[in-house]
């Protein structure tokens, strides 16, 4: 809890974000269209007596009131998912269409990955990137369950993915984590500046990379689980600083869902104006876990 | 089927009708079920892979892994099952609720079915389960281990 303290002046109602932290996190899924449909979800879960909220600002995202989630039969034939809610966000933002060629760059285990596909409806093309053997097995065995037939894997060095264009590119990228705490206090025991200066020399090359994949028109979409602006509106600085206005920033927010714009500076460094287009999401404002996120468009 | 790869990491393009007259053979699903996807081989798999052309990288997985040839006779996957079973017209059974946490904790359980002895479709209601061998009697799940759900769960269903 002592490493948050560094956040007080720029977390809204700091005492509030202090007292969720001890809350744990209610389970939470995706409806998975690619298997079922809301309606028949909703309606087979109200048989088996299983209870649930619906998300106001999601029609497909649930709480569940279930103790072992992972368990249920509507997990294992693949009609959900198991996802923390504001790890639904990104998709959302990237927006996807169905038939375009879509780059999940850092993808394991899978969760934006398949549902991406499923706002693709299954058509076109989502190319799954994640560099690490073992957690490519959690990554195939989620698409394969969710049905998500478009998605292809790759394990390149993100860094260093191939030549190509995509009209969509999501870098969840590789962060410290503060944003999971609620899940497990122990992230934080790892987290410190040094730490974050660390990530985000990795969070800036796959960043780069990203945009050169990105064909003109495109829309790229960075996120993070964590609150450091070293790893958050400092990264977005620089690229598009190194970008030399071939991006720009489009506002990241989603109607309904409580967030605060990007922090205009930090530990005396001035981020660029437009970094309010970007987005914080604290665990105080919406019940959530924490999330950063920030939308980008080429010429 | 042709001779298998050497390159483990090769997705080689399938025909397509080969693929679909096997799904015919065994099950009963019309060919023109997969008309909108395309096979991968690699080793001894074939990927579905919903019809879009591949860029040239190098692959891990492509689609869902829809069978295998490890031995004989061929065996159809869990998540294939569950997204093509339901188009079975034979070698297929449906569980009652007893039956089916059976299956679903990977168990095995004697069953008269009118199915010829190897893989089957397994249902429960409307949906497909998974995957089950059939032999002398004996209905053997092949669930997955990380799909199972067992007894000791408070299962609805």
């Amino acid at each position: 809890m002592d490493h948050f303290q560094r956040y007080a002046q720029i977390i809204p109602d700091f005492d509030e974000f202090s007292s969720i932290q001890a809350q744990p996190l209610a389970s939470s899924a995706r409806i998975n269209t690619l298997k079922t449909d809301r309606f028949s979800l909703l309606r087979r879960l109200d048989r088996a007596n299983i209870a649930y909220r619906t998300l106001d600002w999601y029609p497909l995202g649930l709480l569940l009131e279930v103790e072992r989630p992972g368990k249920m039969v509507e997990h294992m034939l693949g009609l959900i998912h198991i996802q923390e809610v504001v790890s639904m966000i990104p998709p959302i933002v990237l927006d996807p269409q169905p038939g375009q060629t879509v780059l999940d760059l850092c993808a394991a285990p899978g969760s934006k990955t398949s549902q991406i596909s499923q706002l693709m409806n299954n058509q076109g093309l989502v190319v799954a990137n994640e560099p690490s053997l073992s957690r490519i097995t959690s990554l195939r065995a989620n698409c394969e369950r969710l049905g998500a037939i478009n998605v292809a894997i790759t394990r390149y060095d993100g860094r260093g993915f191939p030549d190509h264009q995509f009209d969509r590119v999501l870098v969840d990228a590789p962060c410290s984590g503060e944003g999971t705490s609620r899940k497990d206090s122990a992230v934080l025991n790892r987290c410190s500046v040094k730490r974050s200066l660390d990530l985000q020399a990795l969070q800036l090359g796959l960043l780069s990379r990203a945009v050169s994949l990105l064909r003109s028109g495109g829309v790229l979409v960075y996120s993070t689980c964590t609150y450091a602006p070293e790893e958050n509106e400092a990264v977005i600085d620089k690229v598009l600083e190194n970008s030399k206005d071939s991006l720009m920033l489009e506002n990241a927010s989603i109607p309904g869902l409580k967030g605060c714009s990007g922090i205009a500076e930090w530990e005396g460094t001035v981020f660029r104006e437009d970094l309010k287009r970007t987005v914080r999401y604290y665990p105080h404002q919406n019940d959530t876990g924490g999330f950063f996120i920030a939308k980008m468009v080429k010429e | 089927m042709p001779r298998w790869s050497r390159n483990r990491g090769a997705f080689q393009l399938q025909e397509r009708s080969i693929i679909a007259e096997m799904w015919w053979d065994r099950f009963g699903i019309a060919r023109n079920i997969f008309d909108s996807y395309s096979f991968y081989r690699q080793a001894r798999n074939i990927w579905a892979f919903s019809n879009a052309t591949l860029p040239k990288f190098s692959f891990e997985a492509v689609g869902l892994r829809m069978m295998n040839f490890k031995e004989k006779p061929w065996k159809p996957t869990t998540s294939a099952l569950q997204v093509f079973g339901k188009y079975a017209t034979r070698n297929f059974i449906s569980l009652d609720e007893k039956e089916a946490r059976c299956f679903l904790a990977g168990e095995s359980q004697s069953q008269e079915g009118n199915v010829e002895p190897g893989y089957i479709v397994v249902f429960y209601k409307e949906e497909v389960l998974g995957c089950a061998l059939y032999s002398k009697g004996i209905l053997h799940s092949q669930l997955p281990k990380e799909l199972r759900i067992g007894h000791e769960e408070e299962m609805k269903m």
